[in-house]
This record gives C-alpha cells, sequence and structure tokens, in this order.
C-alpha cells in the first residue's frame, strides 16, 4: 500500500510548480490556473491527513470541501476582473497592470 | 448668616457668568445686573454683620468648610472663616463695590464692551470676596490670581490702546513674580505643617513645629506675594501704570481693595510674621516705599498718576503698622484709605468726564467754579488724605503714628515726614486741579458738572471719608453693636482702648499744616514759577524723582539684557536643536528613507507574490532552523 | 501491489500535467493540462478511498471551474488569435529558484517529520455517511456561511463584468 509520506510529496511538487506558475506566467488567467493547482494540492494534502491520521472526525475531508467551495468563489471574482481588466486596458498580462504604486 | 457668608461671593459669580454670556444683548446691556448685584451683596453684608455681632466674640471666628477632595489620608477642606479683620474687608469691598458700580454706570456710558466691564467688575468682586472669605491658603491663592486676572482684563479694557496692553501686561507679569514667592510659601507650609488651613498653620507656628531660619525663610515668601499685589517697593511699578484702565476700576481695584489684598494677608499672618522675626523687614519696605513713593508724586502731573503714587505710599503706611506689630492700625488705615482714595479716584473720573477727557494738571486748574459737587467732594477726600482733624485719615494716621512710637525715633521721624509729603501733594493735586484760573481755556470751556449717578456715590464716599474714623472710638463703635472701637474689634493679642493722645494729635495737626500749606504756597493760583525754582536748582534731582527714580528703565535694562539675552539663547537652541534637527530631522530622514524605498514598489503583481513567497521559504527555514 | 503500481503511474503523469499547466507555450494547452491535472487529483481520492471528493473533485472542479476558465480565455482572445504566450516574465529565474526552495523544504519537512497518529500503510474509507454526518452536526454554521459566500462573490462577478450600459 501507499505511505501517507508519498500524498505529502506529490501535494508539495504540484503546489510548487503551482507558486511557479503565478510567480512566472504573465498571462493572468494562467496565473489563475496555477492558483487552482495550489489549491488542488492544498486539498489533497489535507485530505490525505484526515485519511491516514484522524478518519473519525474526517475534518480534514470537511475542509477539503470548503476549499473547493471557496476556490470555486475566487475563480468566478478573479475571472470577472480578468475580463474587467481587458475590456479596460486590452491586455490580459499582469506586468502590464502596474498603475499601483507611487 | 455669618457661617453662609460664601454667598457674598457666589452672587457676584454667578452675576459674572450671566453677563459673561448674555450681558451684551440684556436691555441696557445689563449694567442694572451689575449695580443690582453690588447693592444685593452691600444688604447681604449687612445681615452677615448682624448675625456676626449677635453670635458675640466667643463664636469668632465663625467657621465653615466642607471637604473637596481626598487622596488617601490627606484631605482637603475648602471653607471660609470669617474673623474680624475679615468683617472689615468685607465693609470695604461691598460698600466701594457699590459706589463704583453705580459710578460706572455714568462713566462707562459709551463706552466700547460695556457689557464686558460690568461681567468682569462682578467677577472681580466674586474673587475678593472669596480671598477675603478663605479660611486656607489655597483657596486663597486661587481668588489671588482670579484677583490678578480681573485687574488684568480691566487695566487692558481698552486694548486698542497700545499703552493700556502694555500696562496690563506689566501689571500682570510683575505681580506674578510675588505670586510665585507667595505660592512657594504656602508649598513651603503645606511640606512643614500638612495643611493649608490659615489657622491651623498659626497655632502650628506658636507651638514652635517650624524651624526659625526655616520659618523665616517661608514668611520670606509670602511677604514677597504681599509686596507683589500691595505694589511695595521694588515691585511698585506696575500701580502707576495700571492707571491706564478706567478710572472707577482704578477706584475699587487699585485704591481700595485689590491692592490692599497683601496688607489683609499680612494682617491675617501677623502671629506667623511676628513669631518668624520678620516684623521688622514688613516695617522697613513699608517706610521706604512710603517715603519713595511720596517723593516722586511730587513730580507727577497727571491726576491719577499722583493719586496711584499717593496710593502706593499709604500701602506703605498699611505695612509700617503692620511691621510695627499693630494689626487694628494697619487695618484701619486700610479701612479709612478705602473710603477717601476711592473717593479721590473716582472724583479724578468725574473731572476726566467733566472735561472731555484730560487729566494732565496742566490742562486743568479752576474746576471750583465749573464742578462744585466733585470740587467740595474732592476736597474732603484731599483734606481726609492729609489728614486734617477730624476727618477718618486724620485717626488712622494717627494710629500709625501711635504705632510706630515704639519702635524708635528714627523710624517715627521718617513716618512723620512722610505724613508731610502726603500732605504736601495733595495740596498741589488739589491747588492745581480745582483752584486759580483754568490753564487751558479750550478745555474749560466746556467742562461741566457730572450727573447725578456720579455725584451721589462722591457724596456718601465724601460722608464715609468723614465719619469712618470715629469708629476708633469706644463709644461709636459700641452705638453700632460692635464690643466697642476698632481696635477692640480688631486686635492681634489684646484689645486696646483708644484714648486721644492730645500731644499726638498735635503733633499730627502740625504735619499737616506743615504738608498742605506748603503745598499750597508753592502752587496757589496756578503759579509754577516757586517749583521751578526748586526744579532748576537742583536739575539732576529734578530728573532723578521724576524718572520715579530709574526703577522703570532698570527693570527695562534688564529685561531688555538679561531676561532676552536669555531667550535669545533658548530660542536658539529651541530653533536649531529642537526644531531642526529633532523635530524636522527626524521628518526629513523619514522623508529620504521613504524615497529611497518607495522604488521597491513596482506597482507589479508577480513581485510581490514572489516577496510573499521568498518570505515564505525564508521564514520556514528560519523556524526550522531555530526549532531544531 | 497492482494498487501500488497504478498509484505511481498517476503520481507521475500528475506532475508531468502540472509541469504542462505551468510551462505549456499557449494558454489553451495550459487549460487542457489543468483539467487533467485536476482529474489526476481527483483519481488520488479515488486511492484515498475518499469517494465523496473524488466526486466533488470531477464535478465542480473538471466541470464548472474549468468551463469557466476556458469562457474567460475566449472573451479575452487570447486562445482564439491561437498566438504564441509572448513569454515568462523577467523575475521567472529568481521564481524558479525560489520554488526550487520551497519545494525542498516541503518535501524534507514531509518526509523527514514523524507524524502524531500514523495508521500505518493503510488508508481508512470514510463513508459518505460519516463525512455528511460531520458536517452537518459540527460545520452547519461555516457551511452555511459558504453559501453566502458564493453567493456574494457571484453577484460581485456578475457586477464586475458586466458590459456598462453607457457605451
Amino acid at each position: 500500500m501507499v505511505p501517507m509520506e508519498n500524498y505529502l510529496v506529490l501535494s508539495g511538487i504540484i503546489f510548487s510548480l503551482g507558486v511557479y506558475g503565478v510567480l512566472a506566467r504573465r498571462n493572468a488567467v494562467l496565473v489563475l490556473m496555477s492558483v487552482e493547482l495550489m489549491l488542488n494540492a492544498v486539498s489533497l494534502n489535507f485530505v490525505a491527513f484526515s485519511a491516514y491520521l484522524d478518519p473519525d472526525k474526517a475534518t480534514g475531508i470537511i475542509f477539503a470541501v470548503f476549499v473547493i467551495a471557496v476556490a470555486a468563489a475566487e475563480v468566478g471574482l478573479a475571472l470577472a476582473i480578468v475580463i474587467r481588466l481587458f475590456r479596460n486596458r486590452s491586455t490580459a498580462n499582469v506586468d502590464e497592470a502596474a498603475t499601483m504604486r507611487w | 448668616m455669618a457661617e453662609h457668608a460664601w454667598i457674598l461671593a457666589a452672587v457676584p459669580g454667578i452675576a459674572f457668568i450671566v453677563m459673561a454670556a448674555f450681558g451684551r444683548n440684556l436691555p441696557r446691556q445689563g449694567d442694572w445686573l451689575a449695580v443690582l448685584c453690588a447693592t444685593s451683596i452691600f444688604a447681604l453684608f449687612f445681615a452677615v454683620l448682624a448675625n456676626f455681632l449677635n453670635l458675640g466674640d466667643g463664636a469668632w471666628p465663625v467657621l465653615n468648610s466642607i471637604e473637596w477632595t481626598a487622596i488617601g489620608d490627606f484631605k482637603l477642606n475648602m471653607g471660609i472663616a470669617v474673623d474680624p479683620i475679615t468683617i472689615v474687608m468685607l465693609a470695604v469691598i461691598t460698600t466701594v463695590a457699590l459706589m463704583v458700580n453705580i459710578f460706572s454706570v455714568g462713566y462707562m456710558k459709551g463706552e466700547p464692551r460695556y457689557w464686558w466691564y460690568f461681567a468682569v467688575l462682578q467677577l472681580f468682586v466674586a474673587s475678593m470676596l472669596m480671598l477675603v472669605l478663605a479660611d486656607n491658603l489655597l483657596l486663597l491663592y486661587v481668588a489671588w490670581e482670579l484677583v490678578g486676572l480681573s485687574s488684568f482684563l480691566l487695566i487692558g479694557h481698552y486694548w486698542e490702546r497700545r499703552s493700556a496692553v502694555e500696562a496690563a501686561k506689566k501689571a500682570f507679569i510683575t505681580t506674578r513674580v510675588g505670586d510665585v514667592g507667595l505660592l512657594i510659601g504656602i508649598i513651603l507650609f503645606w511640606e512643614a505643617t500638612g495643611t493649608f488651613n490659615i489657622l491651623e498653620i498659626t497655632h502650628y507656628v506658636e507651638e514652635g513645629a517650624i524651624g526659625d531660619t526655616r520659618l523665616f525663610v517661608t514668611m520670606m515668601f509670602i511677604l514677597l506675594g504681599a509686596m507683589g499685589k500691595s505694589a511695595q517697593l521694588p515691585f511698585h511699578v506696575w500701580l502707576p501704570d495700571a492707571m491706564e484702565g478706567p478710572t472707577p476700576v482704578s477706584a475699587l481695584i487699585h485704591a481700595a481693595t485689590m491692592v490692599v489684598a497683601g496688607v489683609y494677608l499680612v494682617a491675617r499672618m501677623l502671629p506667623v510674621f511676628e513669631a518668624a522675626g520678620a516684623l521688622d523687614v514688613v516695617l522697613v519696605i513699608g517706610l521706604l516705599t512710603a517715603l519713595f513713593s511720596g517723593v516722586v508724586a511730587f513730580a507727577q502731573t497727571d491726576i491719577k498718576k499722583v493719586l496711584a503714587y499717593s496710593t502706593v505710599s499709604q500701602l506703605g503706611f498699611m505695612f509700617v503698622a503692620l511691621g510695627a506689630g499693630y494689626a487694628s492700625a494697619g487695618m484701619f488705615h486700610l479701612f479709612t484709605h478705602a473710603f477717601f482714595k476711592a473717593l479721590l479716584f473716582l472724583g479724578a473720573g468725574s473731572v476726566i468726564i467733566g472735561t472731555h477727557h484730560h487729566q494732565e494738571m496742566g490742562q486743568l486748574g479752576g474746576l471750583w467754579r465749573k464742578m462744585p459737587i466733585t470740587a467740595a467732594t474732592f476736597l474732603i477726600g484731599s483734606l481726609a488724605l492729609a489728614g486734617l482733624f477730624p476727618l477718618a485719615g486724620f485717626w488712622s494716621k494717627d494710629e500709625i503714628l501711635h504705632a510706630v512710637e515704639g519702635q524708635g525715633s528714627f523710624f517715627f521721624l521718617l513716618i512723620s515726614i512722610a505724613a508731610i509729603m502726603t500732605a504736601f501733594y495733595t495740596a498741589r493735586l488739589f491747588v492745581r486741579t480745582f483752584l486759580g484760573k483754568p490753564q487751558d481755556e479750550e478745555v474749560a470751556s466746556h467742562t461741566r458738572e457730572t450727573g447725578a449717578v456720579m455725584t451721589l456715590p462722591l457724596v456718601f464716599l465724601a460722608f464715609m471719608s468723614i465719619v469712618a474714623g470715629f469708629f476708633i472710638f469706644h463709644d461709636f463703635g459700641s452705638a453700632f453693636g460692635f464690643p466697642g472701637g476698632f481696635s477692640e474689634f480688631v486686635f492681634l493679642h489684646y484689645p486696646s482702648v483708644f484714648h486721644v493722645d492730645w500731644g499726638l494729635v498735635g503733633l499730627s495737626t502740625a504735619l499737616f499744616v506743615i504738608g498742605t500749606f506748603g503745598g499750597a504756597w508753592f502752587y496757589w493760583n496756578g503759579r509754577l514759577d516757586r517749583s521751578t525754582v526748586m526744579a532748576e536748582w537742583q536739575p539732576k534731582v529734578y530728573e532723578m524723582v521724576q524718572r520715579k527714580f530709574y526703577f522703570d528703565d532698570l527693570y527695562q535694562f534688564l529685561i531688555d539684557r538679561v531676561v532676552l539675552g536669555f531667550s535669545y539663547l533658548v530660542s536658539w537652541f529651541d530653533r536649531f536643536a529642537v526644531n531642526d534637527t529633532g523635530v524636522d530631522g527626524s521628518a526629513t530622514l523619514t522623508d529620504y528613507t521613504g524615497f529611497l524605498l518607495k522604488h521597491l514598489q513596482t506597482g507589479r503583481v508577480p513581485n510581490y507574490a514572489m516577496a510573499i513567497a521568498a518570505g515564505v521559504v525564508a521564514l520556514t527555514l528560519i523556524s526550522l532552523a531555530v526549532g531544531s | 501491489m497492482t494498487t501500488e503500481v497504478l498509484w505511481w503511474i498517476f503520481a507521475v503523469a500528475i506532475v508531468a500535467v502540472s509541469a504542462g499547466v505551468v510551462f505549456a507555450r499557449t494558454v489553451i494547452h495550459s487549460a487542457i493540462f489543468l483539467i487533467l491535472s485536476l482529474a489526476g487529483v481527483g483519481a488520488m481520492y479515488l486511492f484515498l478511498t475518499i469517494e465523496f471528493i473524488a466526486l466533488v473533485q470531477f464535478l465542480i472542479y473538471g466541470g464548472a471551474v474549468t468551463v469557466l476558465i476556458l469562457l474567460a480565455l475566449m472573451l479575452t482572445r487570447m486562445a482564439a488569435s491561437g498566438e504564441p504566450e509572448p513569454t515568462t516574465g523577467v523575475q521567472a529565474p529568481f521564481g524558479a529558484l525560489v520554488v526550487l526552495g520551497l519545494m525542498v523544504t516541503l518535501i524534507g519537512v514531509a518526509v523527514s517529520t514523524a507524524w502524531p497518529g500514523d495508521l500505518g500503510e493503510n488508508a481508512v474509507a470514510v463513508s459518505i455517511e460519516h463525512i455528511g454526518e460531520q458536517m452537518f452536526q459540527n460545520f452547519g454554521a461555516p457551511f452555511m456561511i459558504t453559501a453566502a459566500l458564493l453567493l456574494v462573490a457571484f453577484i460581485g462577478a456578475i457586477v464586475i463584468a458586466r458590459q456598462e450600459d453607457e457605451d
């Protein structure tokens, strides 16, 4: 059978890839997709903990449910912002949305 | 009623609040309220007096106090103490306040800030009454500062005039020097005895609870406060300048009541002064002041200035009496002086109104025909001041001479000379103002007698100037329900029955005659040649007298060179060290740091995300490293 | 034994497609890789024998969220033009460095920590009934708050994204 550490390592790798996407890519939609990857990694982590360490309470599983729900809300809002950004500035490039500074 | 004498102070206090808030909108700007207030405290005073006399001397002093605040074991009581000295002060304050309020209705007619003038007058009366009623030094000090404040406000009433502003400032600051001394003295007393109560302090001192040196130093500080308020040398400079205020104010504050607060304080604490061995200091200061300002009064040409120096001189007489250990003599002179000096000031006010604001003696003269009532009352006041038998001033000066008799012939000689000078400058003032020919036809042509609202107070005060002296007699005092004459009512150690000492009366009359006829002879018919000869005979001396012995110049020099020099240094430190380096420096540093750091704010979201990620990694690694 | 082999195949595949999401040259490719990655994670839940979460994952992520993303891609016309993704940002090398550190840290912590109450190699099956009981007995309030949050978020999304009338 598969030990818990395998799941944790897998989740860590996915999370790190997601972070790289957020840091490196320029397309706003792609940044969002990377955030989804990170959220997924986190959910997987929670569920793995819950299944191996504390199956009676199932707290991690329930947390994963909430993460998915909140992620849905977040995606909805964030995409709306991206669309508005695109409509105003004709670009979805996060590097060009740089007016919030001195 | 006597234990509720605080009502006397409360009534004008409330009147002040009402008038300060609504005075401008009241009919006639509320002057009727002021007169009503003064009349009611005048009436209330008699209720207090009757009750006080009914209680009998077994019940004196009448005390009434409440606990004001308690901090741990320390309890602070605030209250009133009514004893004969207080009664005398109450009589003076309520009477003169009433007269001045009535007189002001005429004098201040049409002047700017009419309502405010009357409001502050009530504030003054309230705080002055609080001052004399207070049973403890702390409350006394509060009232002491409040009368100073009202004096400041009233001297500076015509603040459009620069000289008035300067005079108000001068009065405030000069007395403040003394006030700080008083405060230090009060604190020293509190530290030594743990109480502010005057009676308790006196009791402690008589038991010898305070060491000799310490007590002496404390009393010197208290005396400093008294000297500042009562314009004794070398703090006298503010009082003549205070004549910038409206004349009724000069009558009430700068002749009859506030300036005698110092005399009152010394009289109140005379047993303590005596125990401290500080009486000689009081005596010498009083004597110097009496002589000095008597001389300066010779060279003054403004009638109010003459009266001002005369007041300083008479305050010196009171100090002399107190310094000789005779509380009753000092208080008696305070009592009579209040009436005739208020009369003289109000008379001067009447002259100023009658001549349409002329108060230089060189422009007056011959007012006798034009202003008969003013002249007649002024004559009575002058004679009382000069000491004509049997007017009020005669009896009180007699008491002072009697008091000084025991201090050695040197002091007696000096005080006699001061008495002659009093008569001399008084005669000069009267002769040059009211007799002879008008010096300035222009002024004389439109001079006319003032209205009844101004002359009636003069007549009343003239009456008081005649009869007030008789209170010294046993039978006269008894007739009014007092235990006897003045010195049987107000005394320090034991009551003394007054007997006329005909030798002293003769001497006193001689002093009066010499001074008065000397003054009259010099200036009769408005001639100045005899005095000019005197002035030209010793021009240096004349200039010295005219410039008031250079006191003002000396102070001005000290302020210019020492005080301003020091403040220049302080301001330099403030500007460069505190402001530029400390305050502006930190701002500049922040500004520059911000200028450098703002480049970190790129506005690009990925940069921020990068910072967050790097931070998370760094923090995790640090916590792992620290944890292991 | 079979399960383990399958698990490893899936794990490698998930890492590969996740890498595809962030490294793909065009956004549309990234989106397709994302769908695969999400499905892979769903399969992981099946390995953990928690079918409920797996179903939620397939339905919400694999369905709704992906559709939303594709829609957004079309609206921003990146996919339509088919032009290649310009480049990664200038800070990509630094990002790679940070991410490498992060990955090492995570893996190191995951492997080296002695997890308390570890049940060994056996994941315990958690039934849907059990999850439901726990959810509605102990997490009622958060559940309702989440419902409100979703409502607010979607109203906000509509307000932000809709076309202004005055244009």
